[in-house]
């Protein structure tokens, strides 16, 4: 097993405090990037 | 009056037909004909799969909720499609065969104005030989009965590890040309995390094995992703990842044959390799229903409906690698023959891949095929829906709503463990889902802001909250629409 992720690395990961800001901003950054729309590719603008 | 028939019920089937059900006067019909009584929520089967979620948890049964909102439930099969109706028929009409109760076997013609196909993939289990779930060792996360199932075969695994057994798991594709590695991902993080929660990780040699060319392709191609102010490719994340925890890894293996304990497979240097199991989820080749199609005159015109899966509005010229573009692929997944059909999700036939295709030194292709997964699906079909909305309103054909892959964000949010304090999720954002190499050339086609990638309990919090999100509005319960595809 190589240690990949390191001890301070990991305790950020699992903070429940941090990573309740985390989610809030996943949460917008996620909304921004799958609602904020489609369309097509074909038309010449 | 106008009628809609929905092939399938599952993630774009049902978006469609809530949709529909919700902007069409009650004058107009929309009919789903899907052979499962159930919705279910396929990602969280991963959850299934590790025992930490019941399958009752993430379905629900279509009949009640159909019938309080108005939409017809058939619970059928389609057979055969004839856009041109018969020599009996003047209308279009799906041939359907009944699966349940009375009608059982019994086949009806079910007209139609306007067609959403619907009906996903066939898990084609057959493609691989041996590779059956629950068989041979092998199990599969696809459906809630297999995830159940998978639960088993794992957790008697465990009880044997308990008592001092060494064991071997595999994870990953079945077939040289499978799609939904993401699946296998997740489920492959999560079964090692449940293997360190019942302390018998170190009894465990846990190996991912793919037809990708390099970790994290993911059928995509791979990615560059942000990753805390850096710019990390997606084959260096999940080398990242599985080295930490401990995961060995078999790329370029197209699996043949399956025999107890024992995956046969092919390599990109054309060796024939064996790798032996003590449990394995390998997903299937995923391919078309094998629908056949008849005009007016009950001849064959299957080919002007279906390429595996159904024919829509994409590019379908074969061309090189080199030469593929986002433009190829579809737009408003109208079949070009037949204007009122349509085939959202897993349903239409992709273009081409979107990872490079590899041959073996063999001429065998191993490669993934285009994954499709549930939020393009989602949009699709309410593109779809709308579009068709449209041209009853206006009463001519309206092609407004368009979503190319090419043109369209996709999130991933990939479990990595469970458990409200002590999971974890892999978060992967893409755009374009379709790498378009000529607006982005100088980040592997996708734009870099949008396309991130975060590790970390927060992604596991995200996870279950889609989880209850989407459940919420596939119930269609009050305001479920303002909830995004
Ligand atoms: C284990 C697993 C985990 C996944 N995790 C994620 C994830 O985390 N995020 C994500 O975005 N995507 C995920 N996906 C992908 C996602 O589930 C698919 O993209 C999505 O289900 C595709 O929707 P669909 O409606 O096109 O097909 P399906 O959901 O497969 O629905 C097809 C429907 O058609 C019906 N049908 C089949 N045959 C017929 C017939 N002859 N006549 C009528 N109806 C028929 C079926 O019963 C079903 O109701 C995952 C997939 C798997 C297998």
């Amino acid at each position: 097993m190589t240690e990949r992720i390191s001890k301070s690395q990991r305790f950020k990961m699992m903070n429940p405090i941090i990573q309740f800001f985390k989610f809030i901003y996943l949460s917008i950054k996620i909304m921004i990037v799958v609602a904020g729309g489609h369309g097509g590719t074909r038309e010449v603008k | 009056m106008s009628k809609i028939v929905i092939l399938g019920a599952g993630i774009s089937g049902h978006v469609a037909a809530s949709h529909l059900r919700r902007k069409l006067s009650k004058e107009h019909k929309v009919i789903v004909v899907s052979p499962n009584s159930n919705y279910q929520w396929i990602p969280s089967n991963i959850w299934v799969g590790i025992g930490r979620m019941k399958s009752k948890e993430i379905l629900f049964p279509l009949a009640p909720l159909y019938r309080k909102k108005n939409i017809t439930f058939l619970q059928a099969k389609a057979v055969s499609f004839h856009p041109e109706g018969d020599p009996k028929e003047s209308k279009p009409y799906v041939l359907s065969e009944y699966v349940v109760g009375e009608k059982k076997g019994t086949q009806e013609k079910v007209t139609y104005d306007y067609l959403i196909n619907a009906t996903g993939p066939k898990l084609n289990f057959e493609a691989t030989d041996g590779l059956i779930p629950g068989l041979n060792k092998t199990y599969s996360v696809c459906t809630y009965g297999h995830a159940d199932h998978a639960w088993h075969g794992l957790n008697e695994l465990i009880q044997e590890m308990k008592k001092g057994k060494k064991a071997k798991i595999l994870i990953g594709t079945g077939h040289a040309k499978a799609t939904c590695q993401g699946a296998a991902f997740e489920y492959i993080l999560n079964v090692e995390q449940e293997l360190r929660k019942h302390k018998v990780r170190d009894m465990a040699e846990v190996t991912w094995i793919s037809n990708e060319y390099q970790l994290g392709d993911f059928g995509m191609d791979g990615m560059l992703l942000s990753y805390k102010g850096m710019t990390m490719k997606s084959s260096e994340m999940v080398e990242m990842i599985f080295e930490d925890r401990d995961i060995k890894w078999i790329l370029g293996a197209g699996v043949d044959k399956i025999e107890d304990g024992l995956a046969h497979y092919e390599n990109l240097d054309g060796e024939h390799k064996t790798e032996s199991y003590d449990f394995a989820m390998l997903i299937p080749a995923f391919s078309g229903h094998g629908f056949k199609a008849f005009d007016k005159d009950n001849q064959d015109i299957t080919n002007k409906l279906f390429k595996g899966f159904m024919i829509v509005d994409a590019d379908y010229t074969s061309k090189p690698y080199e030469e593929w573009s986002v433009q190829d692929w579809p737009e408003t997944y109208q079949n070009p023959s037949y204007k009122n059909i349509f085939a959202p999700g897993i349903a239409f036939a992709p273009p081409h891949a979107i990872s490079k295709p590899r041959k073996s030194k063999n001429g065998t292709d191993i490669s993934p095929a285009p994954p499709r997964t549930g939020m393009p699906s989602g949009i699709t079909a309410k593109l779809v829906a709308d579009n068709i909305i449209d041209s009853i309103k206006k009463g001519k054909e309206s092609l407004e709503h368009k979503g190319s892959l090419g043109n369209m964000g996709a999130a991933c949010i990939a479990s990595a463990g469970y458990g409200l304090t002590q999971g974890s999720g892999v978060s992967i954002t893409t755009y374009p889902i379709i790498p378009d190499y000529h607006k982005y050339p100088k980040s592997q086609g996708r734009q870099l802001g949008k396309t991130f990638g975060e590790i970390g309990l927060a992604g596991h919090w995200l996870k279950l909250a889609l989880h209850y999100a989407f459940i919420y509005k596939a119930k269609m319960k009050p305001f479920w629409w303002l909830i995004p595809e």
